[in-house]
């Protein structure tokens, strides 16, 4: 049932492949594809139990054996009273808390300068779960996958729960004596202190930095974002004079280049909010966008873009300035004091053979002038940073905005401190939630340094490498627990606590505050007094501090336009630029995908999603070019050395098919070496940074070597195959226009079966491809709120991850540039389920109004289920995941979904709990449910909104008319299972064939 | 069908005979702990489970 198209290629070769062995069709490959678990998923009798090898055959003997212990398995189990507790109502209960009700408080998280307005949902005073703050007008209700995850540090058990003081634990009062002591003995000495913390987005917290330097003039303040890609602040400061926070407006483009930029990456809701509204088409004749990418490393971005080109990232500075010229010969005009004379007119060297496809570009940006705009990625050298800013300028582009940020320090700055505290010129130094110990790119200098400063302090919520290195530790809120203020382009966003401090802990504000104190300021007690008092003042008539604590957030007159350009800035960048040259290999660091910077490092539920691209989870293998592998002799999972300027590291790599070649990319923020979760896992990659800001992050030179030995890697992208079948669509806009459905055809189904009826609602889901990015959004909001556990790195190399929804990512086409479709695969809850009718207990059956349901006490865990399903979405729990766990990590658990212990089979509930809450409520309200009235986890998720849920009997429901529209398809309808899910196909928006991208209806 | 790698009867017999009686022999010799100066010691106390509060002065949306 493969899908083969005349178009693409000879007959045996398939359009879609995940996997190299599927593209090549190995024998291994063809052999896996029929097996339902991966080998060494399944355990033999013995195996995995009590550490004996696996049995060779099954004799009568050992079953037996197996069904006399069954039965006395059985009888102890039925005795015993495991998860026995004790139900005691509250004595004096809270007022806001009423038990079996959620409470909902608008909050805000913060990520280096990005902030997040969220809404975070409690259970008995317990946050739960964190999606998008709705009131807020840029993000809409969405938020990024690593914001809904954060949740889980709130109750990491590894949390400092005290102050310490040289490694003992002591009280408050000691613990700032000390502080106090040190820096009041500073002031009077005259000598400085140094404060590193992170990125400044809260305009009180920098009100409170500036009592604290009136306190203490000889303060030094560093605001180090390790992540936040030190080119471009450099850009920032060279092109406009002045740190700028960007934000991308994509609502109003039409045509995007992106350098290197991850935009649709899952960071930036509002991207994303805006991506899928300009891609969810109804038909061929509505308005879409196109994308170009210009990159090194695959990125998410690059694999939704409509056109791609590998190239260097040493080049783009290059490329862009080229494109500069081309526009100013078409006629735009360039800011005062450009100069461009180093750049050579005509298409780059990299693009020789395709000059169409240049000239596409330069027509396509011309064309579109302010509804186009170009984004580079904030790891990319600085120059192309530069060139970017210079083509908005040229273009007016209106699809991006900036404002005035706080500057951010480079790693520059952070060495210069390194050498002051080696000099001894601090008399103290605090370290305020960074980790600098292991983010600097020299551990042993900084080291050796920082053992100089005579008083150390450190304020965090979890010991770190920099904690190791201070005397007094000050444990912090987590920020569920705290009083905060941020801004963004379009409010004032508040942050407020969801929940009493757990721990002996205190705002690092409140810390700070109590220094201010000690050296003879005046500060109030609490950082909520200090904030409040600030907000009272500010807030604009008619609105009060409870109506903004209320919404989250006072909305505000967005006047973020970007500061004048510098044209004086482009002849020097434009040189360096013009000779760069892409030689050796050339190695790009980038934040990983589930650690960040590393701060999320010990969040077990971003260690085991997936990442988007290459599918790794608990790891950063480097990722090679198929090319560089090819000619080195490196294979998947292969140990290798990777070699940069003194500093080795030895890992695994793997092949990333349209990676550029001669361009290695490796995650940072792995590679800890401390936390229970984070410790150990991958490499880190920060020694092999560059000290020079402008490309600290791309590094030529870098040598890679086979290093022997190999890994099993922790890579889901071969589990779960469905055998080649007719699974994705992707059409572009010609064939949209021409043949909306492609070349399937709809099978005309014939049933034993009688047709199952519906009385009241059939629930169902339409997933709009086009608008799915991939960003795991989806896995992560289902993992929050269904209890999905997790299993650890060596249980995924078996193929046993248990999330119940996936993102299956296709290639198409040539392996050093590959077209690619993201697809979220999860219970299709069919009317005629394969699964339900081979159980041999009942215990999967479905549900008046459609749902596919799990009776978990009634499974045995034969697994015929998970056999019999096509798509593959069913999870077995082959090991004990959940019953160990004590608080405080229970307490993150949903107490409307059942946890799941061993031997039982789960998957997909359309979260039924929710569904049933709204039932409830309609029911007391004596009213029918609205449409858009029950959302699934996955689909208040979803950041572009790729993901509709609602009743397939109403055909006014949203999710009936989209059944109907034209892109329209199921997944192996033709197996007749009738899946309550329909995919629309995706959509790519290349340039039309021929001589110029003129013309047609969907031309940007 | 029987199983290949049946054993001999006497040698099942033997094992059917020697099993209790190793097990029994075991059982006796295990080293049961001598009361010595009082009650045994009481196992250590559960952690307090950890005390969930309000968030003071915060404004919820809704609930």
């Amino acid at each position: 049932m493969k899908t083969r198209l005349p178009e693409h290629g000879p007959v045996e070769t398939p359009r879609f492949w995940r996997t190299l062995d599927e593209r090549i069709e190995t024998p291994e490959a063809q052999r896996a594809a029929q097996d339902e678990f991966l080998p060494g998923a399944v355990p033999g009798p013995f195996d995995d139990v009590h550490g004996l090898p696996p049995q060779s055959g099954f004799s009568r003997r050992d079953f037996l054996g197996l069904v006399s212990a069954t039965a006395a398995l059985a009888a102890t189990v039925a005795c015993d009273r495991k998860g026995q507790g004790t139900v005691v109502p509250y004595t004096r209960r809270p007022v806001e808390i009423v038990p079996g009700v959620a409470n909902y408080y608008a909050s805000a998280f913060q990520e280096g300068r990005r902030v997040y307005p969220v809404l975070v949902k409690t259970r008995e005073g317990r946050p739960i779960h964190i999606t998008g703050n709705d009131e807020h007008p840029g993000v809409k209700g969405k938020t990024s996958p690593r914001a809904m995850a954060d949740v889980l540090r709130l109750y990491d058990p590894d949390r400092l729960r005290a102050p310490k003081a040289e490694g003992r634990t002591v009280g408050w009062a000691e613990a700032e004596s000390r502080l106090h002591g040190a820096l009041v003995a500073a002031k009077a000495a005259g000598r400085p202190v140094l404060l590193i913390s992170g990125a400044v987005a809260s305009p009180t917290r920098k009100a409170l930095l500036a009592d604290l330097k009136a306190a203490l003039p000889a303060l030094e303040h560093l605001a180090f974002e390790p992540a936040a890609g030190d080119a471009a602040e450099e850009a920032a400061q060279a092109s406009f004079g002045q740190s700028v926070d960007l934000q991308p407006r994509l609502a109003k483009a039409k045509v995007i280049l992106s350098l290197g930029a991850d935009f649709l990456n899952g960071e930036d809701p509002e991207a994303l909010g805006a991506w899928g509204a300009k891609r969810r088409l109804k038909n061929a004749k509505d308005e879409i966008n196109r994308l170009w990418v210009l990159e090194g490393p695959l990125t998410l971005t690059g694999t939704n873009a409509d056109v791609r080109v590998p190239v260097s990232p040493s080049r783009l500075g290059a490329m862009a300035y080229a494109l500069a010229k081309e526009l100013a010969a078409k006629g735009v005009a360039v800011p005062a004091g450009t100069d461009l004379s180093s750049i050579s007119a005509g298409v780059p060297a990299e693009l020789g053979e395709t000059s169409k496809l240049w000239s596409n570009l330069v027509k396509d940006l011309h064309r579109a002038g302010r509804n186009a705009v170009v984004l580079c990625g904030a790891q990319m050298p600085v120059e192309a940073h530069q060139a970017a800013h210079l083509l908005n300028a040229m273009l007016g582009s209106e699809a991006i905005s900036g404002r005035a940020a706080e500057p951010l320090a480079t790693v520059r700055d952070l060495d210069a401190a390194v050498q002051g505290m080696a000099a001894g010129r601090y008399a103290a130094a605090i370290f305020w939630d960074v980790n600098p110990a292991f983010a600097f790119p020299r551990a042993s200098a900084w080291k050796e340094a920082v053992a100089k400063v005579p008083f150390r302090a450190w304020i965090g919520l979890m010991e770190d490498e920099t904690a190791a290195q201070c005397q007094v530790l000050l444990p912090e809120n987590h920020w569920l627990e705290s009083w905060g203020d941020f801004t963004t382009g379009s409010a004032e966003v508040l942050q407020q606590p969801t929940i009493g401090t757990l721990y002996d802990t205190r705002h690092g504000e409140e810390v700070l505050l109590g220094v201010i104190r000690a050296l003879g300021g005046h500060a109030p007690a609490s950082y909520h007094a200090y904030l409040q008092g600030r907000w009272q003042k500010s807030l604009p008539l008619g609105t009060s501090f409870e109506q903004a604590l209320h919404d989250g957030l006072v909305k505000i007159e967005s006047k973020a336009a970007l500061p004048a350009f510098r044209g004086a800035s482009v002849a020097a960048a434009a040189r360096r630029a013009a000779g760069s040259k892409a030689e050796g290999l050339e190695l790009v660091l980038f934040p990983g995908f589930a650690t960040h910077d590393g701060r999320h490092a010990n969040n077990s539920w971003l260690q085991e999603t997936p990442d988007p691209i290459t599918k790794m989870t608990w790891d950063n293998p480097v990722s090679v070019s198929v090319q560089d592998a090819k000619a080195l002799g490196i294979q998947e999972g292969d140990f290798v050395t990777l070699s940069l300027e003194g500093a080795t590291l030895r890992l695994p790599a793997i092949l990333q098919p349209g990676q550029a070649k001669g361009v290695l990319a490796l995650a940072l923020g792995y590679g800890r070496s401390t936390g229970g979760v984070a410790k150990g896992v991958g490499a880190n990659a920060y020694p092999l940074m560059g000290l020079d800001p402008a490309s600290a992050n791309v590094r030529p030179g870098a040598r890679l070597a086979k290093a022997g030995g190999k890994k099993d890697l922790s890579r889901t992208q071969s589990h779960h195959r469905m055998e080649g079948r007719d699974i994705v669509r992707s059409l572009t806009m010609d064939e949209f226009a021409h043949n909306p459905q492609g070349h399937h055809h709809k099978p005309e189904l014939v049933s034993l079966y009688e047709d199952q009826t519906f009385p009241d609602h059939k629930w169902g889901m339409v997933i709009d491809l086009a608008a799915c990015v991939g960003c795991s959004a989806c896995v992560v909001a289902c993992q929050s709120e269904n209890n999905v556990p997790v299993v650890g790195p060596e249980q995924v190399a078996r193929g046993r991850e248990m999330h119940w929804i996936r993102i299956d990512r296709y290639y198409e086409g040539e392996l050093e540039n590959p077209k690619v479709v993201h697809q979220p695969m999860l219970c299709q809850h069919c009317d005629s389920a394969p699964c339900e009718n081979v159980c041999p207990v009942n215990a999967t059956s479905h549900s008046p109004d459609g749902l596919n349901q799990m009776a978990y006490n009634r499974c045995v865990g034969t697994r015929y289920c998970g056999n019999n399903c096509p798509y593959k979405v069913r999870r077995f729990n082959f090991l004990e995941y959940t019953a160990y766990k004590t608080e405080p990590e229970t307490l993150v658990n949903n107490p409307e979904v059942t946890v799941r212990p061993r031997g039982v089979m789960e998957k997909c509930s359309f979260c039924v709990q929710r569904i049933n809450d709204v039932k409830i409520r309609a029911k007391g309200e004596a009213r029918a449910i609205l449409d858009g009235e029950i959302t699934t986890a996955c689909m208040a998720g979803c950041p572009s909104d790729a993901i509709v849920f609602g009743d397939l009997k109403d055909p006014k429901s949203k999710v009936a008319q989209l059944v109907a529209a034209s892109r329209a398809y199921r997944v192996l309808e033709e197996l007749g299972a009738k899946p309550a899910i329909t995919y629309l196909a995706d959509l790519k928006n290349p340039p039309p064939n021929g001589a110029s991208s003129e013309g047609g209806p969907h031309a940007s | 069908m029987a199983a290949v790698d049946r054993k001999p009867v006497l040698d099942r017999l033997a094992a059917l005979v020697a099993g209790p009686f190793l097990l029994g022999r075991r059982a006796l010799n295990l080293d049961w702990a001598q009361a010595e100066g009082g009650p045994p010691k009481p196992p250590p106390a559960a952690p307090a489970p950890i005390a969930i509060t309000p968030p003071p002065h915060a404004i919820k949306r809704r609930g």
